[in-house]
């Protein structure tokens, strides 16, 4: 490897909380400030990269596997997308047959024997699925692949609940490596006291709020377009957070290892930041 | 349980139900599993069962579908039907058993539903599952019996019962590792009663015999623990009923065992008696002559027992009630639940026997715990160094006989250190080849 190492990265979350999206528009951001960035989408949907390459352009890993027997270039699986960003798809096998998690670590084998991680890269993304359903999914932050991880959630209590069960996985494999909790990305709701909330819960959990993201219906009409938000309007307010996520994160030296808490301690949060009492003033308000 | 084995005296499940359909004529396995286990596997119970060997279709040479990386990801169902086309094309077998291991079951291969279609073709197919983290090869050996007795074969008409045929099971293949003498010499006395018998997994059965078992009118499980479960299964499905008895070896133990078994199957006592009268002459007659040189010799030893829950109490019986030795310990060494450890714990009390019975599957732990039972020696005037030593156990077990200066015979799996073929330690016959091999491994070494 390089002098220069480069900064690998997993973004982890509930499902459906915007991790995806975050990424891509993250990496978009690291991009205009001139990094050199590898996205690998490490979810059997194959979504992860689907805004840098305007659309689901890309063949997967597992599919070229599947259909060829084997991987013989690096071009028939990496593409580069916006701004250069290189594009990897582990993608999967068909629901309900055979291992998807083993498909992830044959995936980063293999682009690992490829020599997809050259030494030019600032950043590597891994983009894992919701659930770190077994060891699979956990690939990415296991044999010293990433070693920074940043959850994705938000003021609800399920994104919450993930997101302090994701940080029971860090904190074992922080405890034999180098891998360390970089932060939580607010991916926001718009729930009550929602910062506040966040900001408890990572210093809870013995790390930082390293950014909230607001709520704008710009992301998705971004989306619909198969852009990020930066590239579809770059003026727009939402670009300008994102541009600041990506400074965030690269500027970031707050790495630690995550103090997971309790259920009854996560709840007692939720309770204390105003979740239940938004529940009462609704039932008043009816 | 302990958290780990220190060296095993068993495999996994699939290895139980390879060892056993490697002498089941006619059936044919299609092992399910990564490139590896099936041959692998084969060596070890070849090895342990006294070099068992392998036959038709088994061994290095047997059906499977090998999967690799790519069956993992994908799943390996394609696989699995493309070899299981192709064994139907190429081998010539009544039955397949399509068995799986750890990595198919892990990912979660659908085996049973891929066996289906070809089951809806009419095709003679099933599948069992068989993986590590189901149980080890005794558990593989219920397994197949249930796939094969409790759900390819139908249960038979009332009219087309037999209730003088008989059917042998608890004796394990291979993990037994006198499996073949021990099921002749009982088949031997049970036709003497004038009895039908079908022991499977002998060279003289064939594939009609498997087919025949449905009507028999009695199961004869010989054993406290294996194959238990699978008898009363058998009994809901087809109506059989079932005897749990020991193992009987030395002619004590087979008199009580002819008597009973006469009582179950309806054969008159004096039957019975004519056959034990007749079979206690003929041992008695080579007994006696041996018994000069085991006399003479002073051949009186402690005895500790290692073996499997199958064996440990009918050798314990043996060296007690017929060679008058004085038991220490009998270490079961199959890996039991609580509720099997209760049942043959009683079982084993009933037969009053000196020794006293422990459940331990580590050769050191044993080796450990036959010096830590006893007093030590204080330079007191009296003292017992329960010397001479006998240990009947694996080859295993060796170490520990070199170790505190004892005896010993390889009676249990693994029994690598001795070639075994058609002896078998039960009945009359047994008993006497036991004699002979424990006198035996007393004077070879003066030769």
């Amino acid at each position: 490897m390089a002098d220069k190492k480069i900064r690998q990265v997993a973004i982890y979350g509930k499902g459906g909380i915007g991790k995806s999206t975050t990424t891509q528009n993250l990496t978009a951001g690291l991009a205009e400030l001139g990094k050199k960035v590898m996205v690998v989408g490490c979810d059997p949907k194959a979504d992860s990269t689907r805004l840098l390459l305007g659309g689901l352009a890309q063949k997967t890993v597992l599919d070229t596997l599947r259909d060829q027997g084997t991987v013989k270039d690096l071009s028939n699986i990496l593409k580069e997308g916006y701004l250069g960003i290189r594009c990897v798809e582990s993608g999967g096998p068909e629901p309900g047959v055979g291992c998807a998690g083993r498909g992830i670590i044959t995936s980063i084998g293999l682009l690992e024997r490829l020599g997809a991680y050259t030494e030019d890269l600032d950043y590597v993304f891994y983009d894992v699925l919701g659930d770190v359903v077994c060891g699979g999914f956990a690939m990415p932050i296991r044999e010293g692949k990433a070693q920074e991880i940043y959850i994705v959630a938000s003021g609800e209590m399920m994104a919450l609940y993930a997101a302090n069960n994701i940080a029971k996985g860090i904190a074992k494999f922080a405890s034999k490596g180098d891998v360390r909790l970089g932060g939580i990305i607010c991916n926001s709701r718009n729930v009550d006291r929602e910062i506040e909330l966040l900001r408890a819960f990572s210093r809870e959990l013995g790390t930082q709020l390293l950014f909230f993201v607001p709520r704008d219906n710009e992301v998705q009409r971004a989306e619909i377009n198969r852009k990020t938000v930066i590239q579809y309007d770059s003026e727009a307010h939402q670009a300008q957070e994102y541009r600041a996520l990506a400074k965030a994160l690269d500027e970031n030296t707050s790495f630690t290892i995550p103090t997971p808490m309790t259920q009854e301690r996560l709840e007692e949060i939720l309770f204390e930041y105003g979740l239940m009492d938004a529940l009462d003033s609704y039932a008043e308000k009816i | 349980m302990p958290s780990c084995v220190e060296r095993p005296r068993s495999a996994c499940a699939l290895a139980g139900a390879l060892a056993a359909m490697s002498a089941l004529p006619g059936v044919v396995p299609i092992v399910h599993t990564a490139l590896g286990c099936g041959g692998n596997l084969s060596g070890s119970f070849s090895l342990g069962a006294g070099y068992f060997g392998s036959g038709y279709c088994s061994g290095s040479s047997l059906p499977t579908s090998g999967i690799t990386e790519r069956e993992i990801v994908f799943g390996g169902a394609d696989r699995l039907t493309e070899q299981i086309e192709n064994t139907l094309d190429l081998i010539d077998a009544e039955l397949f058993v399509v068995a799986t291991g750890c990595m198919t079951e892990i990912i979660g291969d659908d085996a049973p539903s891929v066996v289906g279609e070809f089951e809806e073709a009419g095709k003679p197919v099933i599948a069992i599952s068989t993986p590590s983290f189901l149980g080890d090869s005794y558990a593989g050996y219920e397994i197949l019996l249930e796939g094969i007795f409790n759900y390819y074969l139908k249960p038979a008409p009332e009219e087309e019962k037999i209730p003088t045929l008989v059917n042998l099971f608890g004796i394990v293949p291979a993990y037994d590792p006198f499996f073949r003498g021990d099921l002749e010499e009982i088949a031997r006395l049970l036709r003497a009663l004038g009895l039908s018998v079908n022991t499977f997994f002998t060279p003289d059965q064939t594939y009609e015999n498997i087919l025949s078992a449905p009507k028999a009118g009695l199961n004869i499980v010989l054993s406290r623990i294996w194959g238990v479960d699978f008898a009363e299964n058998f009994q809901e499905r087809h109506g059989t009923p079932y005897w749990i008895t020991d193992l009987p070896i030395g002619p004590e133990a087979t008199d009580a065992f002819v008597i009973e078994a006469a009582e179950k199957t309806g054969i008159s006592n004096e039957n019975a008696k004519a056959l034990i009268k007749n079979e206690n002459e003929i041992y008695y007659g080579y007994f006696e002559r041996g018994a000069d040189v085991f006399m003479d010799s002073d051949f009186k030893f402690y005895s500790v027992v290692a073996s499997n829950s199958n064996y440990a109490i009918p050798l314990t019986r043996y060296t007690e009630r017929e060679l008058g030795w004085v038991g220490l310990d009998t270490y079961v060494t199959d890996q039991l639940k609580d509720e099997q450890k209760e049942i043959l714990k009683s079982a084993y009390l009933s037969g009053g026997p000196r020794a006293e019975l422990l459940f331990e599957t580590d050769a050191s732990q044993i080796s450990k715990a036959i010096v830590k039972r006893r007093p030590e020696n204080r330079g007191q005037r009296y003292f017992d160094s329960v010397s001479p030593l006998f240990i009947l156990g694996s080859a295993l077990e060796k170490k520990t006989a070199a170790d505190r200066g004892a005896q010993q015979l390889t009676v249990s799996f693994p029994a690598f250190n001795r070639m075994i073929v058609d002896r078998g330690y039960a009945g009359y016959r047994g008993g006497l080849h036991l004699f002979e091999d424990i006198v035996g491994s007393l004077v070879y070494p003066k030769g």
